[in-house]
C-alpha cells in the first residue's frame, strides 16, 4: 500500500514554531494545506522534497511507504512536483519533456508509453512540438504526464492550478485528480483557494498565520 | 669665478709653488690652444646668423623626442636633459618611451603615406644602425643639419670620422652623435668560477653549464651583437680582403665566404643555451632579469653602467663582476635624427646641440646617472669643461670593467649585413 | 507612443546613430587601413600597384603555419576549457552558497588587465618562480633553477593558462548575470527543481536541463571571449613562445619592423588574421551543432546520473588548483614588489624594502594621471551615449534592432590588431593630431560595447510603468530620465561605470597605436616593463593595475549602499 507519512514534523524559523503536522496520505488521497500567505506553506512543501532553505529548523521524520527519507538527497526520494507555471523544459519537445522524465528503458516502448499517455489527455499528435507552442491548458497537461510517467511515490501539488482560467481550472483539476487516484498515488496539495480544496474531496489542513 | 678664487689663495704661497704653476700653464698652453681654437668655432657658429635664427624660431616650443625607454636610469636623465632645455630655451621636451625605435620609424612612414610632410609627430629620435638605414633610405630624415649645431664641432668629425658614419654609412649630417658603447659582459663571481673571456672559451663553458647562457632573438638590436662579435671573431683567421667585406654591403659571394663559421658555430653553441635554444628572450632587459633569477650566469649589456645601479636597486646579485671579451668588444655610436616633417624642427635642433654639450655629455657619463661614454674629443674643451668629466664618486666594484684596458674595440658591420643574419637566422632557429 | 519634440528627445532620437557611428566608422576605416596595403597599395613605399605580393611574403615566411597554428590551438583550447570549467562550476555548485563565494574570489581577476594577469601567472610558472621555489630544494633538489620551458613553450601551454585563467571569471560573470535575471534565472532554477523531483542527480540535472537552456544566452559572450583571444598580444607577448610566435604578435612585429616593406606582410598577415577567427568561430558553431545533434539522445534517456560525485570530486580539486594558482600568483607578486634581493631557491626574499614603490610612484604620476584622464572621459561619453540610446529604445517602444545589436558586439568580434593599424592610417588622413582624442576613440571602441552590455538589461527591465505614473503627473521626458530613471538605475550605472574604466585601464594595443606612443598609461608602461629588466617594478606596475580597478568597483559598490543608509 502507497502511503507518505509526516510524523510529528515541526517546522521552527529561529526558533519560532511555524507549524507542526502529524499525518499519514494513502495512495490516491489528497491531502489540502490551505492557509494565507506566509504560514510557512511552502516551507512545508520544501521541507518535504529535501530542500529546505538556511535559517529553517525541522523535527519530526517523514516516511514513504514505510521507509524513513527524512534525510534522504531531494533526487532519490521519488516524490513528483506540479507547480503552477508547467515550467516544461524549452530545448526538448513535448515528447521529449515526458521522455526526460521516464525511466530508462526500451526506446521503442518509452515511446509507445508516451504515445498513448498524450492520447489519454487529448494532446494526440503533438508529442513532436515545441512545449512554447502550446496553449497554458496544453503546457498544464504535459506537465502532469512528466510527473506521473516518472513514476513518483507520492506528488506534491504547489498551487496547481492557480494560473488557469476557471473553466479550464476545473477541467485540469479533474483530470489530475483522476489520474492520482488512478495511479493511486498519495498527494499533498497547497492552496489557497477553497474550491480546489472540495475539488480533492480529503482531509484539508488550516494553517493558521503566524503572529510576527 | 672659482678660477679667480684659486688666483687669490695662491698669491700669499711660496715662490716654489708660483714657479710649478708657470710650469704646469707652458705645459698646458698647447691644450688650451686647440682648445681655444674649438672654442672660437663654436663661439662663431653660435653668434652665427644660421644659428641665431633656429634659436628665435626654435625657442618656447614643444618637442617630442622619441626614444627607446626601457631605462629608468636613461629616462630619468632625458627628464633632466628636458628641465635643462626648458630653462635654456623654455622648450617643453615630451619623451615619447618606445619599446622599440622601429615604432617610430613606422610612424613617420605612416605620416609621408598620408601626405603629412610637415607636421609630423616626431621631432627627435635615438637611434642608429639598421633603423637609421631604413629611415635614411626612404627619405625620412631631414639632412645636413649636424653640421650646423654649435657643439658639435666638439666631436671633432675631422679628425674622428666614426662621429659621420653610422654603422659604416655616411650620416651626411642626418643625426648627430649622442654616445657610445662597447659590448660588456657580466656574471655573478659565486657562481661562476672560469670565467670564459674568449668566444671559444664560451662555446666550452656553455657544454659545462648548459642552460645558463643565451641572447635576444634576432633583430633585437643587443642579440644581433652578439651575433655580429660572434662572426667578427670567427672570421679573424680569413684574408684581410675577405674580413674587410663585413663593413660593406653584404652580397651572395661575401656572405658565402663569412657566414658558414657563424652558423656552424651556432649549431654547437644552441643546444646548450638556456631553454636549449628553443627559446630566445625577446630582448637585452630580459637577460638580465635572468641574470637576476639565476637562470643565467653569464651574460652581457651595451650598457655597463646599468650592472651597479641594478645592484643597488637589487635587481642583481651583489656578487656580479662585469668585463669585457679578451678577443674583442663591439663597439658603436648612437645619434639622434630629425625625421623630415618634424613639426618642431628648429626646436629639436635646440635640443640636439645641448646634448651635445660639454654639460650633457659629462653628466650622462657618470656612472650614477646613466654610464654612457661621451662622443666629445676632450682635446677640444676648455680645462674647465675637462673638469666636468672627472670622477669622484664612489662605485661599486662592478662599475670597474675588467680587462677594459686589455681588449680592442671592435667595429660595427655594414647595417645590410643585419638583415642577412636575421633572415637566414629565422630559417634555421626561428622555427622549432 | 507620442514623444514631445525638445532638445532632450532629440538627443535622445539621435544618441543611437552616434553610438553605432562610433563603433562602426573607426572599424570599418581601420579595415580599410589595412586592406589596401595588404594588396600592395601604399604610397609612401611607392607601392601603388593593386597584387598579392604580401600574401607570397607571407605564406613564404618560415613557421607561418606554425603560427597559425599556435593562434588557433591556443584560443580554441583556452576558450574551451575556460566554458568547461565555468560549467562544472556551476554544475557543482548551483544551488550552493559556494557559487558566490568562489564568483567573489575569482571576481578580482575579471578585473585584472592581461597583462597584469600575464605578468603574474609569469612570476608562478617561471624556472624560477613561486611554484619551483615552494619545492625546492628540499623535494625537487634544485639549488639553481630548472631549465624547463615554462613560460614560453612552443605548445602555447603557457599562453592557454593564461587565458583560461583569465577568461574564466568572465565567462562565470556572464553566466551568473544571466542567472541574476529574474525572469530567466527563477525560471531555470524551479526547472532544476523540477529535474531534480523527477529524480535527476543535481548534477546531471543541470547538464540536461539548465546548461541547454543557459548556453543560448553565453554564445555571444563566448565567440567575443573565442575572437579576442585569437588575437591578443599581452598573454603570448608575455608568457608565449618566439619560435616562432603567435600569428597576432608576428603581426604586431612586422608592423614594427625596421624593414618597412614589411608594413605589406604585416597587412597581409591581419587579414590572414580575421580569416583565422572567422574558422574560430566557426568552428565554434560547428562543434556547438555537433554536440547538439549527439546529445539530443542522451537528453532523453532518461539516465539520472553520470558519474555526478565524481565529476563533483574532480570540480572541487579543479577549483582548488584554480584558487591556489591565483593566491600564489598574487602572493608572488606582492613578495617581488616589496623584494630585496631574493635568490633561488628561497621561498622568501632575504630583505623587504618599500623602494621600489617609492620610486614607481614618483615616476608612475604622468601614466597614471593619462590612465584615469582617458579611463573617466571614454566612460563618461560611454554611460550617457547607452543610456541615452536605451531611452531612445523605450521612446520608441521597440528594442535596437539585431543588427545594431550585433554591431555593438562588432569590436569584440573582429581582431583589434586588424583593424587598430589601419585605425592609425585613419587618423592620419583626417589629420587628426591630438593624441589624447585618438586614444579615447580607440578606446570607446572597447568600452561603449561592455558599458552597453552591462547596462542594457537594467534598463530594459526597468518596469515601464514608473514613467507612465510620472508622465501622467505631469513629467517631461527629461525629467522622467534625469529624475526617476537614472536615481533608480544609479546601482548599475556604478556598477558599468567601473566597468567600463577596467576595460579602459587595460587597454595595451589602442593606446599604444593611437597615442602614437605619446601618451603612457599604466598598462602600455607595465607591458613595456614585463620584457624589461626589473621583475620588482614589474610587479609594482601590475599591482597598480591591479589596483586601479579594484578600488572603483568598490567605489561603485559602496556609493550606493552609503546613499540609501543615508535617506534611511
Amino acid at each position: 500500500m502507497q502511503s507518505l507519512k509526516i510524523n510529528n514534523l515541526v517546522l521552527q524559523q529561529d526558533n519560532k514554531t511555524l507549524l507542526s503536522i502529524n499525518e499519514t496520505v494513502d495512495g490516491g488521497e489528497v491531502l489540502t494545506i490551505m492557509g494565507p500567505s506566509g504560514s510557512g506553506k511552502s516551507t512545508f512543501l520544501n521541507w518535504l522534497v529535501g530542500m529546505l532553505p538556511e535559517g529553517f529548523q525541522a523535527s519530526g521524520a517523514l516516511y514513504l511507504n514505510d521507509q524513513d527519507i527524512s534525510d534522504m538527497a531531494s533526487h532519490l526520494r521519488h516524490i513528483g512536483l506540479l507547480y503552477q507555471d508547467p515550467l516544461l523544459f524549452p530545448h526538448l519537445s513535448v515528447e521529449g519533456n515526458i521522455a526526460f522524465a521516464m525511466p530508462k528503458g526500451d526506446k521503442k516502448e518509452r515511446r509507445q508509453t508516451i504515445t498513448e499517455a498524450l492520447k489519454q489527455v487529448g494532446l494526440e499528435g503533438m508529442g513532436q512540438r515545441s512545449p512554447n507552442s502550446l496553449s497554458g491548458g496544453q503546457q498544464a497537461r504535459v506537465a502532469l504526464l512528466r510527473v506521473l510517467l516518472s513514476q513518483p511515490k507520492a506528488i506534491l501539488l504547489d498551487e496547481p492550478f492557480s494560473k488557469l482560467d476557471s473553466q479550464l481550472r476545473q477541467e485540469i483539476r479533474e483530470l489530475v485528480f483522476e489520474q492520482i487516484k488512478l495511479y493511486n498515488i498519495p498527494a499533498i496539495m497547497v492552496t489557497h483557494d477553497e474550491s480546489d480544496a472540495v475539488a480533492a474531496k480529503g482531509k484539508v489542513i488550516t494553517l493558521a498565520s503566524v503572529p510576527a | 669665478m672659482q678660477l679667480n678664487n684659486y688666483y687669490r689663495q695662491l698669491t700669499p704661497v711660496s715662490c716654489c709653488i708660483s714657479f710649478c704653476f708657470v710650469i704646469m700653464l707652458s705645459l698646458s698652453s698647447n691644450v688650451f690652444a686647440s682648445a681655444t681654437s674649438a672654442e672660437a668655432d663654436v663661439a662663431a657658429k653660435q653668434n652665427s646668423p644660421l644659428w641665431q635664427a633656429i634659436e628665435k624660431r626654435g625657442a618656447n616650443q614643444s618637442v617630442y623626442f622619441h626614444a627607446w625607454g626601457g631605462d629608468a636610469q636613461i629616462n630619468n636623465y632625458i627628464q633632466w636633459v628636458g628641465d635643462r632645455v626648458e630653462a635654456l630655451y623654455n622648450i617643453d621636451l615630451n619623451h615619447v618611451k618606445l619599446t622599440d625605435t622601429a615604432e617610430a620609424v613606422s610612424r613617420v612612414l605612416a605620416e609621408k603615406s598620408a601626405n603629412n610632410h610637415n607636421n609630423g609627430q616626431v621631432d627627435l629620435v635615438w637611434i642608429n644602425g639598421a633603423n637609421f638605414d631604413s629611415m635614411a633610405k626612404n627619405g625620412l630624415l631631414a639632412p645636413n643639419w649636424a653640421g650646423q649645431l654649435p657643439n658639435f664641432v666638439l666631436t671633432n668629425p675631422t679628425n674622428n670620422p666614426a662621429m659621420t658614419r653610422d654603422f659604416g654609412v655616411p650620416t651626411q649630417g642626418m643625426e648627430a652623435p649622442w654616445g657610445q658603447a662597447a659590448l660588456t659582459f657580466y656574471f655573478d663571481s659565486l657562481k661562476v668560477k672560469n670565467v670564459p673571456e674568449t668566444l671559444p672559451e664560451l662555446l666550452a663553458w656553455t657544454k659545462q653549464n648548459p642552460g645558463r647562457f643565451t641572447y635576444p632573438k634576432p633583430p633585437e638590436f643587443l642579440g644581433m651583437s652578439f651575433l655580429k662579435y660572434a662572426l667578427i671573431i670567427l672570421n679573424e683567421s680569413q684574408p684581410t680582403d675577405v674580413k674587410e667585406q663585413l663593413y660593406l654591403p653584404a652580397t651572395a659571394q661575401s656572405q658565402a665566404l663569412l657566414l658558414p663559421k657563424l652558423w656552424s658555430f651556432l649549431d654547437e653553441l644552441h643546444p646548450n643555451l638556456w631553454h636549449s635554444g628553443k627559446h630566445f628572450v625577446s630582448n637585452g632587459l630580459a637577460l638580465r632579469r635572468l641574470m637576476a633569477d639565476t637562470e643565467l650566469q653569464v651574460s652581457f649589456t651595451f650598457s655597463a653602467a646599468e650592472i651597479p645601479s641594478a645592484i643597488s636597486r637589487y635587481d642583481l646579485p651583489d656578487t656580479t663582476r662585469t668585463y669585457r671579451m679578451k678577443d674583442g668588444s663591439l663597439s658603436n655610436i648612437h645619434f639622434v635624427a630629425i625625421p623630415y616633417n618634424s613639426a618642431h624642427i628648429d626646436s629639436a635642433k635646440l635640443v640636439a646641440n645641448f646634448l651635445l654639450s660639454p654639460e650633457a655629455q659629462s653628466k650622462k657619463q657618470e656612472t650614477a646617472i646613466w654610464g654612457d661614454n661621451s662622443v666629445l674629443d676632450l682635446s677640444q674643451l676648455t680645462p674647465s669643461q675637462q673638469s666636468l668629466f672627472e670622477v669622484a664618486e664612489k662605485q661599486h666594484i662592478s662599475a670597474t670593467i675588467i680587462n677594459i684596458d686589455n681588449t680592442r674595440l671592435l667595429s660595427e658591420l655594414h647595417p645590410s649585413w643585419v638583415k642577412v643574419i636575421t633572415d637566414q637566422w629565422l630559417i634555421r632557429y626561428g622555427v622549432q | 507612443m507620442i514623444v514631445a519634440n525638445t532638445l532632450f528627445t532629440r538627443l535622445v532620437r539621435n544618441s543611437p546613430y552616434l553610438l553605432i557611428a562610433l563603433l562602426v566608422v573607426p572599424v570599418a576605416g581601420g579595415l580599410l587601413g589595412v586592406l589596401l596595403p595588404a594588396f600592395s597599395w601604399l604610397p609612401a613605399l611607392n607601392e601603388t600597384n593593386f597584387n598579392l605580393s604580401g600574401f607570397s611574403q607571407l605564406f613564404s615566411t618560415p613557421g607561418i603555419d606554425k603560427m597559425v597554428w599556435l593562434s588557433f590551438s591556443t584560443s580554441l583550447i583556452s576558450t574551451l576549457l575556460a566554458f568547461l570549467i565555468t560549467i562544472l562550476i556551476l554544475a557543482s555548485y548551483f544551488n550552493s552558497p559556494w557559487l558566490h563565494r568562489i564568483q567573489r574570489l575569482l571576481g578580482p581577476i575579471l578585473v585584472i588587465p592581461h597583462a597584469a594577469a600575464a605578468i603574474a601567472i609569469g612570476f608562478l610558472i617561471t624556472p624560477s618562480g613561486f611554484l619551483t621555489r615552494l619545492f625546492s630544494p628540499w623535494l625537487s633538489g634544485w639549488d639553481t633553477p630548472p631549465d624547463w620551458l615554462f613560460p614560453h613553450d612552443p605548445m602555447g601551454i603557457s599562453i592557454i593558462i593564461g587565458l583560461t585563467v583569465k577568461e574564466l571569471p568572465f565567462l562565470l560573470l556572464i553566466a551568473l548575470g544571466v542567472l541574476a535575471q529574474p525572469e530567466i534565472g527563477k525560471k531555470l532554477r524551479a526547472q532544476h527543481k523540477v529535474a531534480l523531483s523527477l529524480g535527476y542527480c543535481p548534477m546531471t540535472a543541470f547538464f540536461k536541463v539548465v546548461l541547454p537552456n543557459l548556453y543560448g544566452y553565453m554564445r555571444l559572450p563566448l565567440l567575443a571571449v573565442l575572437a579576442y583571444s585569437s588575437a591578443s598580444v599581452e598573454m603570448p607577448l608575455i608568457l608565449g613562445p618566439n619560435t616562432p610566435p603567435t600569428l597576432a604578435v608576428a603581426i604586431m612585429q612586422w608592423f614594427h619592423d625596421v624593414d618597412l616593406s614589411l608594413r605589406i606582410k604585416a597587412s597581409a598577415g591581419a587579414i590572414l588574421q580575421i580569416g583565422i577567427t572567422v574558422i574560430l568561430l566557426l568552428t565554434w558553431k560547428s562543434l556547438e551543432v555537433a554536440i547538439k545533434k549527439g546529445s539530443a539522445a542522451i537528453l532523453v534517456n532518461g539516465e539520472r546520473e553520470f558519474g555526478g560525485m565524481i565529476i563533483q570530486r574532480f570540480t572541487h580539486l579543479l577549483t582548488s588548483i584554480i584558487l591556489s594558482i591565483i593566491g600564489l600568483a598574487l602572493v608572488a607578486m606582492v613578495l617581488w614588489s616589496f623584494a630585496g634581493f631574493w635568490s633561488f631557491p628561497d621561498l622568501f626574499p632575504q630583505q623587504l624594502v618599500g623602494q621600489h614603490w617609492q620610486t614607481a610612484i614618483m615616476q608612475m604620476q604622468t601614466p597614471l594621471w593619462n590612465t584615469l584622464l582617458i579611463a573617466i572621459t571614454s566612460t563618461f561619453i560611454a554611460i550617457a551615449l547607452t543610456l541615452f540610446a536605451l531611452e531612445a529604445e523605450q521612446q520608441n517602444t521597440k528594442t535596437i534592432s539585431s543588427i545594431s545589436g550585433f554591431i555593438i558586439y562588432l569590436p569584440l568580434l573582429i581582431p583589434s590588431i586588424a583593424f587598430l593599424f589601419g585605425l592609425v592610417w585613419v587618423f592620419e588622413q583626417v589629420g587628426s593630431q591630438h593624441a589624447y582624442i585618438n586614444v579615447i576613440l580607440a578606446h570607446l571602441l572597447f568600452v561603449l560595447p561592455y558599458v552597453f552590455l552591462s547596462l542594457a538589461n537594467s534598463y530594459r527591465l526597468l518596469d515601464p510603468r514608473f514613467g507612465s505614473v510620472a508622465a501622467s503627473l505631469g513629467a517631461s521626458p527629461s525629467k522622467i530620465f534625469w529624475q526617476l530613471k537614472l536615481p533608480l538605475l544609479l546601482g548599475p550605472i556604478l556598477i558599468a561605470a567601473a566597468l567600463g574604466l577596467a576595460i579602459s585601464f587595460s587597454q595595451y594595443l589602442p593606446t599604444l597605436l593611437a597615442g602614437a606612443g605619446r601618451i603612457n598609461t599604466i598598462t602600455t608602461e607595465a607591458v613595456t616593463l614585463a620584457n624589461g629588466a626589473s621583475r620588482r617594478t614589474s610587479a609594482v606596475y601590475a599591482l597598480v593595475q591591479m589596483l586601479l580597478p579594484a578600488l572603483f568597483f568598490l567605489l561603485a559598490w559602496a556609493i550606493p549602499k552609503c546613499l540609501y543608509r543615508a535617506r534611511a
